[in-house]
């Protein structure tokens, strides 16, 4: 009995202290009421409490103003520890849309590590702070972004006219003048939130002739409609996330979606991107990523090496810098498109539902760097990735003087079956004029090369097959391959392109081959072979054209 | 000489003596007979409690040794009521809908005060009470307490047994995370099991218990908000019920079986009492002085005496409490060191993989790998029948109450551990290592291995195995030691690979730190 009395007194004893520590981790432990107690109002010493900010509707309760007091709702003027700090001020209301909602990271937690999301199990944790703008993308598309050209185009044209003198973006220019007054015009820095007045230059103009005085005397002057159609765009996407737009306009630069889709537009070779920027960091694979295991790490990394990161990912080596990585980097964080509440859909995304806008903008020279520029290069001059087939090139006068538009047209319609190209006429596609937007650019592109047009119909040549077989096996099969099936060079038994492309494209290409490209014209002879005869390359012609009907 | 006045009290004066003697009457009303200071009064103390009373008023000596119980079945009644006490706080603020559910267990995780270490002493005392079933079924089978008359009260014990294991398993899917969907995933497919059977003889299309016992248990062909709500009401309502059903006559039944179990040479060999336990019959009643007319059968002390009893007030009840407060603390270290598991919100389109049952089940799961209808369905019914005719095959009496039945047993069970251990580990290697049926011969008929798979294979060695015990020792109860011996061993194998050494898809890892991908 003794025992037992002992084992009871000591267990009691034993529950009771343990009892008693884990009353003081509750009370003494928490880091948020230290940096409470730690803090000043201007009405004296704070209220010590779990504060929070509720939105049912976003489906959030956010802790992080219980140590981030200063950003909770109602507080101001709160000094203490480097924490407590206000929110910079913001297009949103924090107390209305609260923290995780564009921070990300864990509202409900009430410690450090919880609560910014860096532990196990926390799918979603804060967007590091240099990436903090990706935020937006949880709600917003932001249409219509040009690429890197168009941005650039339409800042420096911004600058150039030196509307800084009198405006303020971003923190830049708005001159004060001394003793009070000046930045005449205002901020900027949002108006592509709310829109800006369409008449703005006719304004500025009146204005002008009306002062009698500076500032409107003389430093406002005439401006050319090619510049304001720059100035224009550039002012839609000052929605204050100037890096997020870079990084859009820099993603529009790369012809990711050749490849990849975001928003339901893009190719089908790479995985879908709409949600990458959500990927759970406990699902990703860090073992040959350097630095912390966060998502942005894992892209950088991916970016650089695509191979090293994920075994056998078919995505090339796209050469990137640092700046370019970064900006990627950024724009893959942002693609966390969430439901939304109806009540919180803002008008870029409701315009993107409703009316199938799309996020890059729709002249030739973007949807060509969005879309193409990823195989066909920026110059449309082709490109060429270790380990696959090079891209055509297809802004060279030799392609563009024996392509027709409407040729050009169909292979972007239709693609090229089995290879790279996809079409684009589905859902996922280009709408019609799109396409030909994209067609007259790349006309641009090769230095305004129209078609060379001659009176021949679209099929005339009559040569020998079974002599364009010989031909064809002893000239073109080593990088067309034996059946055409395409290798270094582009597949011939395309049906696709057999069916769209005429005599002449073929006769002219054979003949006089391609600039620039492995493709030498044979009716010029070369070290390793002799020079083929015009009928010869119609025999060829003639026997490539039987794989239009054949299996 | 002066008689003082008896003065008549002012009403006042009655109203403050009242007052004053409030506390003494209160007492007094509660605990009608008094302090349990002489044997009368600790007889009353114990039986005039409605929560005492099912205790004899007097334990034997031999009952309060250590060793005899270790205190395991009362362990576990302590963590029962461990978790009842936490899970009726913890069901204050939990929301049983899904998404709403996980974000009240981060409530209960980050704002709740002492949410935290409620929950984390929930979740150990509900692990803890698993071990302490398994255990104390374990001491209850080992000292042959099944044996007659208490073979009801073994298959009581059964029943409880399973509840605990529902109880643990239906709140492993409240908190509505990954952890908790995948595992009742794996835990409704292995309800579905039997389709193994019925695909194979291709009659699943009119004849599906498999797919009736997973919808039964969802309440819709997904782990949903039905699945949710099932497990809420099964897990804080009907099981707990049952529970505590079966315990009240688990209980009763310990006394109407005639007590708990001792040897039959326990007084000769207990060292010579103390002063204070001192008999109360100094000789062997020849009858019984209760209810004679109406109850079959004789009271314990008939025919035995001089016993060898204390008062189980206070001997016994502070060896309860020690227990109690022994189980509660354990518990409540646990719950300091680690914290309760909460990963990441439920996500039907991400498996976890490997997506992992409760760790109890992982052995179970471990043979579902081999044949989900074996595995699942089959070998536990075979082993829950097994145990349930354990005390209906062995009929001896010899070395009732003894641990392993005396001399001789310890050995015996030495082997069985030898062999239990062994044959599970080396079947264990083989299919690691080698393969089974289907690696071997791609053609083979689901059926065959549904019939020959390591689970079975495991299950006749073991019974081929006992019945061999049987036949050597010429005893029953050798081979019923040795069979439990054999599951049991059988049982943490499998349970210790599934548990450390199976990584994604089910294969074999030395350790998580080879997993692919992590």
């Amino acid at each position: 009995m003794n025992k037992n009395k002992h084992l009871l007194l000591w267990s009691s004893l034993g529950v009771f202290l343990l009892l008693f520590v884990a009353a003081g981790q509750e009370e003494f432990g928490k880091e948020w009421r230290s940096i409470q107690k730690a803090s000043r109002s201007s009405e004296g010493a704070l209220d010590v409490r779990l504060r929070q900010i509720v939105n049912p509707t976003l489906g959030i309760s956010d802790r992080c103003v219980s140590c981030h007091v200063g950003m909770a709702p109602g507080e101001s003027g709160i000094t203490g520890a480097a924490v407590t700090a206000a929110h910079k001020n913001v297009v949103h209301q924090t107390a209305d849309y609260g923290c995780t909602t564009c921070h990300g990271g864990q509202g409900r937690a009430t410690e450090k590590a919880d609560a910014h999301g860096t532990v196990h199990f926390w799918p979603q944790p804060m967007l590091p702070m240099k990436y903090s703008q990706a935020g937006c993308g949880t709600c917003h598309s932001s249409l219509n972004v040009p690429n890197l050209a168009g941005l650039e185009k339409g800042r420096s044209a911004f600058e150039r006219l030196d509307c800084l003198a009198c405006h303020r973006v971003e923190g830049r220019g708005g001159t004060i003048r001394p003793g009070g007054g000046g930045m005449e015009g205002p901020d900027l820095s949002h108006v592509g939130v709310k829109g800006y007045v369409a008449n703005w230059y006719d304004a500025h103009v009146q204005r002008h002739e009306q002062a009698a005085e500076l500032p409107w005397k003389n430093s406002f002057g005439a401006i050319s409609e090619a510049d304001r159609a720059a100035l224009s765009d550039y002012l839609a996407t000052r929605v204050g996330a100037s890096k997020l737009i870079e990084a859009k306009a820099q993603f529009n630069s790369l012809g990711c979606l050749g490849c990849h889709k975001v928003s339901g537009v893009g190719g089908d070779a790479g995985p879908d991107l709409s949600r990458a920027g959500e990927k759970d960091p406990g699902q990703a694979n860090f073992t040959h990523v350097p630095g912390a295991p966060i998502l942005s790490n894992w892209l950088g990394e991916h970016f650089r090496s695509p191979l090293g990161i994920v075994p056998g990912s078919q995505m090339p080596m796209m050469g990137l810098n640092e700046k370019q990585i970064d900006l990627l980097t950024m724009y893959v964080l942002s693609l966390r498109r969430r439901e939304l509440p109806g009540a919180y859909l803002p008008k870029d995304r409701v315009s993107a539902l409703r009316f199938g806008a799309r996020e890059f903008a729709t002249d030739g020279a973007t949807i060509f760097s969005a879309i193409c520029a990823g195989c066909h290069g920026a110059d449309g001059k082709g490109a060429r990735y270790p380990g696959i087939p090079p891209f055509p090139n297809i802004a060279g006068p030799d392609f563009l003087q024996v392509a027709s538009d409407e040729f050009i047209t169909e292979t972007i319609k239709q693609g090229r079956p089995g290879r790279k190209m996809p079409s684009w006429s589905s859902e996922a596609g280009l709408k019609p004029e799109e396409i030909a937007r994209v067609v007259a650019y790349l006309r641009q592109l090769g230095g305004n090369t129209a078609l060379v047009t001659d009176t021949n119909p679209p099929r005339w040549v009559k040569g020998n097959a079974a002599e364009g077989v010989k031909l064809f096996a002893a000239n073109c099969s080593g990088c067309h391959g034996a059946k055409g099936e395409g290798g270094e060079g582009p597949a011939l038994n395309n049906k696709v392109l057999l069916s769209t492309a005429n005599d002449r494209f073929f006769v002219e290409t054979i003949g006089k081959g391609r600039r620039g490209t492995a493709m030498k014209g044979f009716l010029e002879p070369s070290p390793v072979r002799r020079a083929l005869t015009q009928a010869e390359i119609e025999s060829i012609i003639t026997f490539i054209r039987n794989w239009e009907t054949k299996k | 000489m002066n008689t003082p006045m008896i003065e008549p009290r002012s009403a006042l004066q009655v109203f403050r003596d009242n007052l004053l003697a409030a506390p003494r009457r209160l007492r007094d009303a509660m605990f009608r007979s008094g302090k349990p200071t002489t044997d009368r009064t600790r007889s009353t103390f114990v039986f005039g409690n409605v929560f005492l009373h099912l205790h004899s008023v007097r334990t034997h000596r031999w009952n309060l040794r250590w060793t005899t119980t270790m205190g395991l079945g009362i362990a576990t009644t302590a963590a029962f009521l461990i978790t009842l006490v936490t899970g009726v706080l913890l069901m204050f603020y939990y929301k049983p809908y899904p998404d709403a559910a996980y974000d009240s267990i981060k409530d209960i995780h980050f704002v709740v005060p002492t949410g935290r270490f409620i929950r984390n002493i929930h979740r150990w005392a509900a692990n803890v009470m698993v071990v302490a079933v398994i255990l104390h079924m374990a001491r209850t089978f080992y000292t042959a307490a099944y044996r007659r008359p208490r073979e009801f009260n073994w298959l009581i014990g059964m029943g409880l047994f399973v509840i605990t294991l529902g109880l643990s398993f239906t709140g492993y899917l409240l908190p509505w995370d990954q952890l908790a969907y995948w595992a009742i995933t794996i835990g409704a497919n292995i309800a579905q099991s039997p389709r193994e059977v019925t695909d194979a003889l291709n009659m699943t299309e009119w004849f599906d218990p498999g797919g009736f016992q997973r919808l039964l248990l969802l309440g819709s062909d997904i782990v949903g908000d039905e699945a949710l709500i099932r497990f809420y009401l099964l897990h804080v309502m009907i099981l707990p019920l049952a529970l505590v059903a079966l315990m009240a006559v688990h209980f009763w039944r310990i006394r109407k079986d005639g007590g708990m179990v001792r040897p039959a040479d326990a007084d000769g060999r207990l060292e010579s009492r103390k002063e204070e336990t001192y008999p109360v019959f100094t000789e062997a009643p020849k009858k019984t002085y209760q209810l004679a007319a109406i109850v079959k059968g004789k009271t314990s002390v008939v025919n035995r005496g001089p016993e060898n009893t204390v008062p189980s007030m206070p001997h016994l009840f502070y060896a309860e409490l020690a227990v109690l407060m022994l189980t509660t603390l354990i518990c409540i270290g646990l719950s300091l060191l680690s914290d309760a598991p909460l990963k990441e919100l439920a996500n039907p389109a991400v498996p976890e993989n490997p997506a992992k049952a409760p760790w109890y089940f992982l052995g179970l799961q471990e043979m579902v790998a081999f044949s989900a209808f074996m595995g699942g369905i089959g070998i536990p019914s075979i082993v829950i029948i097994g145990l349930g005719l354990i005390p209906f095959l062995d009929r001896e009496e010899q070395g009732t109450g003894e641990w392993f039945g005396g001399a001789g047993g310890w050995p015996l069970v030495k082997q069985a551990m030898v062999v239990g251990f062994g044959a599970s580990i080396l079947i264990e290697a083989l299919v690691i290592r080698f393969g089974w049926l289907r690696e071997w011969f791609p053609a083979v008929p689901q059926l065959v291995i549904t019939a020959i798979n390591p689970g079975t294979v495991l299950t006749l060695v073991y019974a081929l195995y006992s019945v061999w015990l049987v036949r050597r020792y010429n005893s029953t109860r050798a081979g019923a030691l040795g069979l439990f011996t054999v599951f049991l061993c059988g049982f943490v194998v499998l349970t210790i690979i599934g548990t450390y050494f199976r990584g994604p898809n089910w294969e074999f890892f030395w350790s998580p730190a080879d997993w692919p991908g992590h």
